[in-house]
C-alpha cells in the first residue's frame, strides 16, 4: 500500500471511530473532544488568513465572540433552533470581517493587525455597553438544553470543513495566490494578482468558521459573558497551535491543536500564568528556531508533499 | 441623549485634550522610533509602559520616593531591559518578513505580562499622590495630570532636541531614513537599533511613571497603549515624528470630546472607529508621508 493510501485509510479509521463514539464514550469524552474539535476549527481558520497570505490576526476570537453573541441572542430572544442559529451567527462574522477587512487589508503592512489587535476590546466594550440586547456584564442564559451530542457532530464537522477547505485552498490557483502574496506581495502585484481582493477573500473565509464554532460554543455552555466570549487568550492559542503545528499547512494546525489541547487539559489548566508565559515562549521560539512548526520541518525532512 | 454644550465645556475639552493628547504623543514617539529605525511595530511597547508604572509604584510603596523622582529610575531600568530584549530577540527578525517581527514582538508582550501577573499578582494597585484638582474660573485641572503633562511637555522637547541636534540623534534619523546609505556613511546600524529600542522603551517607561499617579496600576494595563500609540502613529502618519505630536494631541482632543456625549465604555470605542476611519480615508496620516 502506497504511503498516501495508508494515510487516506487512517483518516477514515479515525473519523469512524470519532463517529461512533458518542455511543459508547462518557460524558467528559464527548465535551473534551467537541473542544478539540473547536480548536480544531479555531486554529484552522486563523491559518486560512494569516498561514497563507502572511497578514496577522491578532483578535481573531472577535469572530468567535460575535458569533456567539449573535447565535445566543437569535436563540433566546426570538426562538430560533440552534442549527439556525448558528449559520447565522457565520454570516454576522463574515459581515464584521468586511467592515474591517476592506479599509485595512487594502494597505501592506502592520496596519491590519494592530486594527484586529484593537478590535476585540471594543467589541467587549460594545457588548457590554448594548445591555438591553446582550445582557451588558451580567451576561445572557440560552434556554436549557441538552444537546451536547448533536453539537458534538456538528462541531466534527466544522473542524473536518475548515481543514478539507484549507487543504482545496492550497491546492488551488487561489491558494498559489494567497501564498504569492505572503512571500512577496510587490511581486503578486506585478503579476497581475489583485490583492486587496484575495486577501479579502481569504480574511472572510477565515471568519466564518469562528463566527459558527462561537454559536455552536454558546449553545453548548448555555451561558456567555463578555468575558467568557472575548478573551485574548483565545487568540493566543489559536495563534501558538498553529505555529507550534506549521503555518500554511493543511495538517499542521490540527497538529497543533491536537498536542497543545491535550497538554493543556492534561498538564497546564491548572497554572493560567504559568500557561500563558510558556506561551508566549512558544510564539517567541517558533518565530526565531523553528518558523515553518513541527510539519514544515517534517515536510523538509522526509520530503513529504506540500498538502501534508 | 441631550446635551447642552456650552463654551466651558469646550474649552475644558480642549484643556483636557491637550494634556492627555501630550502623554499619548510621548509614548507614541517610542513606538514611531522604532517602526521608523527598524521597520518592527513593537506590540510589547504597552507592557514596557506597565513595567515602568510597576517600577514606580514599588520604589514609592517601599521607599516612599516622591513618585516623580522615580521618572529616571524607571527610564533608566526600561532602557536597560530594551537593550537586552532587542539584543537578544528582537534584532534576529529586524529583516524577516513581518509576519515574524509581528509574532514575535507579541510572543514577548504575553510573556511579559503574565511574568508580571506572577510576579506582581493581578491586584489593582495605586500610587496616592497628589489628589485633587486645581480650579481656574470654570476649568478644573487634575494636578497629577498637569504634572504629567509638563513632564511629558518636557521629555518629548528633549526628544527632538535630541534627535535634530546631537550626532546620536541625525545618526537614528539617518538610519530611519536610509539603513544602507546610512551604513555607508559609517553609522554603526546595528548599534543604532539597539540604542532606539533603548530609547524606545524609556520613553514608554516615562508614560508608566507619570500614568501611575492617575490611574490604576495592573499588568494589563499597558496593552492598549500599544493600540493607542500606533493610532497616533496612524493619525500623525507612520514614520513622520513631528506627526506623532499632531495625532496624539488630535487623539487626546477626539477621546475628551467624545467622553461629553458618551459613556467611558463607549468613548473607548471612539479611538477604534477613528483608527479604522483614517485608514479608509487617509491612509498615509493627517500629515502625510515620511519625513524625519
Amino acid at each position: 500500500m502506497s504511503p498516501t493510501r495508508l494515510f487516506q485509510g487512517g483518516l477514515v479509521l479515525i473519523a469512524a471511530a470519532l463517529a461512533v463514539y458518542p455511543v459508547f464514550g462518557t460524558g467528559y469524552g464527548v465535551r473534551a473532544l467537541l473542544q478539540l474539535f473547536m480548536w480544531i476549527a479555531l486554529a484552522g481558520s486563523w491559518n486560512l488568513i494569516s498561514g497563507l497570505t502572511g497578514y496577522v490576526s491578532f483578535g481573531h476570537v472577535a469572530f468567535f465572540g460575535i458569533g456567539a453573541y449573535t447565535a445566543a441572542i437569535l436563540i433566546t430572544n426570538a426562538g430560533w433552533s440552534w442549527p439556525l442559529a448558528c449559520i447565522v451567527a457565520g454570516v454576522a462574522a463574515c459581515g464584521l470581517a468586511l467592515l474591517i477587512g476592506y479599509p485595512c487589508l487594502r494597505l501592506k503592512g502592520p496596519y491590519f493587525a494592530i486594527a484586529m489587535l484593537g478590535l476585540n476590546e471594543v467589541l467587549r466594550a460594545l457588548v457590554s455597553y448594548f445591555e438591553g440586547l446582550t445582557g451588558g456584564g451580567s451576561g445572557l442564559s440560552l434556554p436549557t438544553l441538552q444537546a451536547s451530542v448533536p453539537i458534538y457532530y456538528v462541531m466534527g464537522v466544522c473542524a473536518a470543513a475548515v481543514t478539507a477547505l484549507t487543504y482545496v485552498i492550497i491546492t488551488s490557483r487561489f491558494g498559489l495566490r494567497l501564498m504569492t502574496i505572503r512571500e512577496d506581495e510587490v511581486a503578486a502585484e506585478a503579476m497581475g494578482i489583485d490583492t486587496a481582493r484575495h486577501k479579502l477573500y481569504a480574511f472572510l473565509l477565515s471568519a466564518v468558521g469562528p463566527g459558527i464554532v462561537g454559536g455552536l460554543a454558546a449553545r453548548d455552555q448555555g451561558y456567555i459573558e463578555p468575558i467568557s466570549v472575548f478573551p485574548l487568550a483565545t487568540t493566543i492559542t489559536m495563534i501558538v497551535m498553529v505555529l507550534f503545528g506549521g503555518k500554511g499547512t493543511v495538517w499542521g494546525p490540527v497538529l497543533g491543536a491536537v498536542v497543545l489541547f491535550v497538554s493543556q487539559e492534561i498538564v497546564w489548566a491548572r497554572f493560567p500564568y504559568v500557561h500563558q508565559l510558556l506561551f508566549g515562549a512558544i510564539i517567541v521560539a517558533v518565530v526565531l528556531l523553528m518558523p515553518r512548526g513541527v510539519l514544515g520541518i517534517l515536510q523538509i525532512k522526509y520530503r513529504l508533499p506540500r498538502t501534508v | 441623549m441631550n446635551v447642552v454644550i456650552t463654551p466651558a465645556m469646550v474649552g475644558q475639552v480642549v484643556i483636557s485634550g491637550l494634556l492627555s493628547g501630550t502623554l499619548y504623543a510621548m509614548v507614541a514617539l517610542g513606538l514611531a522610533l522604532i517602526f521608523g529605525v527598524m521597520r518592527v511595530i513593537n506590540i510589547a511597547h504597552g507592557p514596557m509602559l506597565m513595567l515602568g508604572a510597576y517600577a514606580t509604584f514599588f520604589l514609592y510603596s517601599a521607599f516612599g520616593v516622591n513618585p516623580y523622582l522615580t521618572l529616571p529610575v524607571s527610564m533608566a531600568a526600561l532602557f536597560v531591559i530594551g537593550m537586552l530584549l532587542e539584543r537578544t530577540l528582537v534584532f534576529r527578525v529586524v529583516d524577516a518578513p513581518e509576519l515574524s517581527s509581528l509574532l514575535l514582538t507579541f510572543g514577548i508582550s504575553i510573556a511579559v505580562v503574565n511574568l508580571a501577573q506572577l510576579a506582581f499578582t493581578s491586584d489593582l494597585r495605586a500610587v496616592e499622590f497628589l489628589t485633587g484638582s486645581f480650579v481656574v474660573g470654570p476649568f478644573a485641572v487634575s494636578k497629577s495630570r498637569l504634572v504629567a503633562f509638563v513632564f511629558a511637555a518636557i521629555i518629548t522637547a528633549a526628544v527632538f532636541v535630541f534627535l535634530r541636534n546631537t550626532k546620536l540623534g541625525k545618526a537614528i534619523r539617518a538610519t530611519s531614513q536610509s539603513r544602507d546609505v546610512a551604513m555607508v556613511c559609517g553609522i554603526n546600524v546595528g548599534r543604532i537599533h539597539l540604542i532606539t529600542f533603548g530609547f524606545a522603551a524609556a520613553l514608554a517607561a516615562a508614560g508608566g511613571t507619570l500614568i501611575a499617579v492617575i490611574v490604576a496600576i495592573q499588568p494589563e494595563m499597558g496593552q492598549i497603549w500599544t493600540f493607542k500609540s500606533f493610532l497616533v502613529i496612524v493619525l500623525g502618519g507612520a514614520g513622520n515624528y513631528p506627526g506623532a505630536l499632531v495625532g496624539g494631541m488630535l487623539l487626546g482632543l477626539i477621546e475628551q470630546l467624545a467622553s461629553l456625549f458618551l459613556t467611558t465604555q463607549l468613548s473607548e470605542a471612539v479611538a477604534y472607529v477613528l483608527l479604522v476611519l483614517v485608514l479608509f480615508v487617509r491612509p498615509t496620516g493627517i500629515l502625510g508621508g515620511r519625513s524625519t
